[in-house]
């Protein structure tokens, strides 16, 4: 039995000792910084997620940053200062987010500092920045809780609170004539802050306007095999089903009903089925067709700007128009806000951001943007639909490149 | 009653899957006391070996398993060799669930690097086809996949029961000590065993692969569900954790068609603790330690 | 306790203590929060984990109930800041009550399967937290108030909270080791039924120290939820933050005083610099795992322990050479 150890911890405590000493060291020296002038750069930090359950679309805001740095530093930056962002990881994990964004904040000393992906770091991400009076332009990470944070300082770079994606398929439902309207729907939920929210909206005004619940479950995130939660969901037989999705699952809830044979005439998911590359991959090119999403984006938008972007898109990533993720729009757009903040004021300091952004509406190319005092946006989404292979937008009917396409064709496989 | 049935047969092919899975596990813990918690992380590389191999040959991925599981023998092999053999026999146990920790975490680290996180699927053309029989769907690749857990259970078995390998390893399993005064050389037993249990998961790899979607994430979902599996079936006993797979496969499948999925890991996990409680060597456990 | 040991402790306690009026810096007491969290969590852990031999995965259920603990209680206000500091004595007491009969359960088992049990409570308790919505709030989470702190000195109530949480861990350690409690779980953890056969209350000291370990790690969890200021099941009650506690102290070395302050004050620090400055690229990972696995091979039994034998090795070549 040994229960002394005192020679050792000597060195346990010089270790500690002098790895605290040359954290110490090295804050003073950060400290002696530079004083910002005019034509010094203007750093902006963002923590992303790329590594860790949340990276993929860590990795699509990432291109959706450095797309906007390089663009905006060909046109000779912010008000004469180069723009340098800097990206750091916080590896999905709460506790490194704060440590980054406190960071960027008080080591780095950023100008500005924008949102993180993923969206369930953005509330703890957000706190730290309106601590130092920082703006928070956030391109994920739109849930109810986000906005009941009553913070002046954020602003959500979509066209509207996430867990309203869905409105836009409830307006089209209902706009049919009753007797072409579905009778019965199911609603399959990831148990998520922002999926399962977005179904029970939906399913809020569909049983409103008598359309009958038949099955109604939520399931965790760790599912991995959705075939017997769809297998009780094709015993109902609904007329439309609403997956509240992520990606995965989305993904996954398509594979078990192709595999079950069960093809609703609607069938709406939330998420997932946004992603131009994957969702296709995934289930199968030909049994994308007539399945619908909502979406901030497309491709063929008439928001101005779209076809410079997508062309720089392409020449810096490759692919095509069709191929890029709306997170990295999101990102991007969440630059230019900077930009037009900077054109309309002269100045670019986060009071002025703040100030400005809370008043009039923001061309961007989610469309334009104006906020709520608390950075929750207030326009709409827009509801697609796979029409011959492509995202295609179907509702509301100014912004339509087609009409919505019902019932589904049955799976191809 | 269409709906039961329906779920008694999605849970069995998936229990067929798991089966797999574990039994790799299962083996590794069997032979050298290991709990190995990269063993997700193997079934996750075999699943991106099966995918890029057969984007580049085209062949199907249920035959190239016979290419990919030489490999993650090799593997598996190395890892014992290169990192468990050098640990101190006291400390072995409690250290190599550090270090096969490790192990994951590297192995998810580089298949970051070399595959990115996208999530990807395996996907020969037709991996959502299903039979319909009498009214039920069955899934063609989940019952292949069925198929090729029986045999590879059977090819386990054989090599243990009937090769003088096996022999060796039974011996050490039993009793180490006596085993190496025979001249079974324990080092060798040991790294052939784990490169063993480590070479089932190039099958399981395909077969993940082909009906879920992955990413090199996805070993943190999988390994809990092993360790459930393997712990169920009694740490070490195969016949045991082929039965848990099974057990689990078909429970969680019938909890989430009849009630309500959000709990049906809370069930199963309350149903985990009470067996550990009741039985401490899990529902089927080994009455002689160590017999496989 | 030695003359020389008292005089090591009090240094560093004074360092710590005098640390943040040294500095200003928020990013460097920002690393210390999370530091010190890591050496309250992994000498807590120490307690059943080190000492008794009991390895515990299911300590962050009982972070995670001190954290929706907290955060329940304080949703609304914290009012000038300080209460939810105040009510943490409350938070480790209910959740010491709670681990009872857990601990009691579960302490029937040994080793592995001990250590399956409590991974799967804490399973249990993730479910728990996800599945309870009028509660916890389910998976939408649950914030806590913001406090009226000044915030160039933001963390320095949270830093001296967990300072004080490791000094109680600390402080534990150091009783366990100089007490016959310490004896009795030494006597457990190296032959537990011959412990029992010489009379040890060995049911009652198990419970104890489990008890006390996992009170512990559910003030550091409140502590942890009022800083983060928002609570989800996923980050709450995580695998990550046992496995955390557990390597830290692998690392230092198990059933010794200093090793789990050694291995946070190394590891955290590492990790969360080499996340922020190498995170960019997917390489970090990869890096993390190289460290790991290059200490476990050439320090297996951590770092003060083996350290220690090399000492006394020494010590005895010279000896035998005089």
């Amino acid at each position: 039995m040994k229960l002394s150890n005192t020679k050792v911890s000597k060195r346990g405590m010089i270790t500690a000792g002098v790895l605290s000493a040359a954290l110490i060291t090295s804050s003073l020296l950060s400290t002696v910084g530079v004083a910002a002038n005019a034509a010094s750069p203007l750093k902006i930090g963002v923590s992303l997620s790329l590594t860790g359950d949340f990276s993929d679309s860590g990795l699509a805001a990432q291109r959706g940053y450095l797309l906007w740095q390089q663009e905006v530093n060909k046109k000779g930056g912010i008000l004469g200062r180069s723009v340098s962002i800097k990206i750091v990881n916080d590896a999905s994990s709460p506790d490194q987010v704060v440590t980054n964004y406190t960071n960027l904040i008080t080591k780095d000393k950023v100008d500005i500092v924008m949102g993180p992906f993923s969206s369930l770091l953005t509330i703890p991400a957000s706190r730290v920045a309106k601590r130092y009076g920082y703006s928070f332009i956030e391109p994920a990470g739109g849930g109810p809780k986000v906005f009941a944070e009553k913070n002046p300082n954020l602003f959500f770079v979509q066209p509207a609170a996430t867990t309203k994606g869905g409105d836009v398929f409830a307006d089209y439902i209902l706009s049919l004539p009753a007797s072409q309207r579905p009778k019965t729907a199911g609603y399959v939920k990831l148990d998520d802050p922002f999926a399962a929210p977005l179904a029970d909206n939906i399913k809020a005004r569909f049983e409103a306007a008598g359309i009958k619940t038949v099955y109604d479950q939520t399931y965790p995130s760790e599912t991995a095999d959705m075939t017997p939660v769809v297998s009780a969901l094709a015993a109902k037989n609904p007329d439309v089903v609403v997956g509240g999705t992520q990606s995965a699952d989305a993904f996954a809830q398509v594979k078990a009903m192709i595999q079950l044979k069960f093809s609703p005439k609607w069938l709406f998911l939330s998420n997932g089925a946004s992603s131009p590359l994957e969702f296709p991959q995934q289930i199968g090119a030909n049994n994308t067709e007539g399945v619908f999403t909502s979406s901030d984006w497309y491709p063929k938008s008439t928001a101005p700007g779209t076809a410079a972007f997508i062309k720089a898109y392409v020449a810096k990533y490759g692919g095509a128009a069709t191929s890029i993720d709306s997170t990295s729009t999101e990102a991007y757009s969440a630059g230019t806000l900077l930009e037009e903040v900077a054109a309309k004021t002269g100045k670019i300091d986060n009071k002025t951001i703040i100030a400005t952004l809370h008043k009039g509406s923001w061309p961007t190319l989610e469309g334009n943007l104006s906020w709520n005092a608390y950075g929750e946006p207030q326009g709409s989404y827009l509801l697609t639909q796979w029409i011959g292979g492509a995202l295609t937008t179907v509702w509301p009917k100014a912004t339509a490149q087609h009409a919505p396409v019902a019932p589904k064709p049955a799976w191809k496989n | 009653m269409h709906l039961v049935v329906q779920a008694l047969i999605l849970g069995t092919l998936t229990g067929g899957v798991y089966a797999l899975m574990a039994s790799g596990q299962t083996l590794i813990f069997g032979i050298m006391k290991v709990i190995n918690l990269a063993q997700g992380a193997y079934v996750v590389l075999g699943a991106y070996l099966t995918m890029s191999l057969f984007q580049w040959t085209h062949i199907d991925p249920f035959l190239l398993i016979l290419l990919t599981t030489p490999i993650l023998f090799f593997v598996g092999a190395a890892t014992q060799w290169f990192l468990l053999r050098p640990l101190r026999p006291a400390d072995a146990t409690e250290l190599s669930l550090l270090v096969t920790f490790a192990v994951a975490l590297g192995l998810e680290g580089l298949m970051s690097v070399m595959y990115k996180t996208t999530l990807r699927s395996i996907q020969p053309g037709y991996e959502n086809h299903s039979w319909t029989i009498a009214g039920y769907q069955v899934n063609e690749v989940r019952f292949y996949a069925f198929l090729l857990s029986i045999a590879m259970l059977v090819i386990l078995y054989l090599i243990l029961q009937k090769t003088k390998f096996g022999r060796a390893i039974r011996a050490t399993v039993q009793n180490p000590m006596s085993a190496q005064l025979l001249g079974v050389n324990s080092n060798l037993v040991s790294a052939f065993g784990f490169g063993l249990g480590v070479a089932t998961s190039a099958a399981a790899g395909a077969v993940f692969g082909l009906i879920t979607p992955f990413n090199p994430g996805s070993h943190y979902d999988l390994i809990s569900r092993l360790l459930t599996v393997v712990i169920l079936g009694g740490l070490g006993s195969i016949g045991g954790s082929v039965i848990a797979a099974m057990v689990m496969g078909v429970g969680a499948a019938l909890v989430s068609a009849l009630s309500a999925p959000v709990w049906s890991d809370f069930t199963f996990f309350a149903v985990l603790i009470i067996v550990l409680l009741v039985r401490p060597r899990g529902m089927f456990g080994a009455k002689v330690r160590g017999a496989l | 306790m030695s003359r020389n040991g008292l005089l090591r402790g009090g240094l560093f306690f004074a360092s710590l203590i005098s640390f943040p009026f040294l500095t200003t810096s928020q990013w460097l007491t920002n690393m210390f929060i999370f530091t010190l969290m890591y050496v309250a969590l992994s000498s807590s852990w120490n307690l059943v984990g080190g000492y008794a031999g009991y390895p515990s995965l299911g300590h962050a259920a009982f972070f995670g109930f001190g954290a929706y603990f907290t955060a329940i209680v304080f949703q609304n206000s914290v009012g000038n800041g300080w209460p939810p500091f105040i009510f943490l004595p409350v938070v480790g007491i209910v959740a010491a009550l709670l681990s009872i009969p857990i601990g009691y359960v579960a302490m029937k088992t040994r080793a592995d399967v001990f250590a399956i049990v409590t991974i799967t409570v804490l399973f249990m308790a993730q479910s728990l937290a996800f599945n309870l919505h009028a509660v916890t709030g389910g998976a939408q989470g649950k914030g806590v108030a913001v406090p009226p702190f000044d915030s160039s000195t933001y963390g320095r109530p949270f830093y001296f909270a967990m300072l004080a949480l490791v000094a109680l861990a600390m402080g534990s350690s150091m009783y366990f080791r100089q007490s016959k409690i310490g004896l009795s779980l030494s006597a457990i953890r190296s032959d537990e039924d011959k412990a029992h056969g010489v009379g040890v209350q060995v049911t009652k000291v198990k419970v104890v120290a489990f008890a006390l370990s996992v009170g512990l790690t559910a003030m550091v969890g409140g502590i942890w939820a009022y800083y983060e200021g928002f609570v989800y099941p996923q980050f709450a009650v995580d695998p990550l933050i046992t496995i955390g506690m557990v390597l830290m102290t692998f690392l230092g070395g198990r059933a010794t005083l200093w090793g789990p302050v050694l291995g946070a004050f190394i590891l955290v620090p590492a990790q969360q610099y080499l996340s922020y400055q190498l995170g960019a690229n997917q390489f970090y990972l990869l890096a993390y795992a190289g460290i790991f696995l290059v200490t476990m091979l050439i320090l297996p039994r951590g770092i003060l322990p083996t350290i220690s034998d090399k000492l006394r090795l020494k010590k005895k070549q010279k000896e035998a050479l005089a």
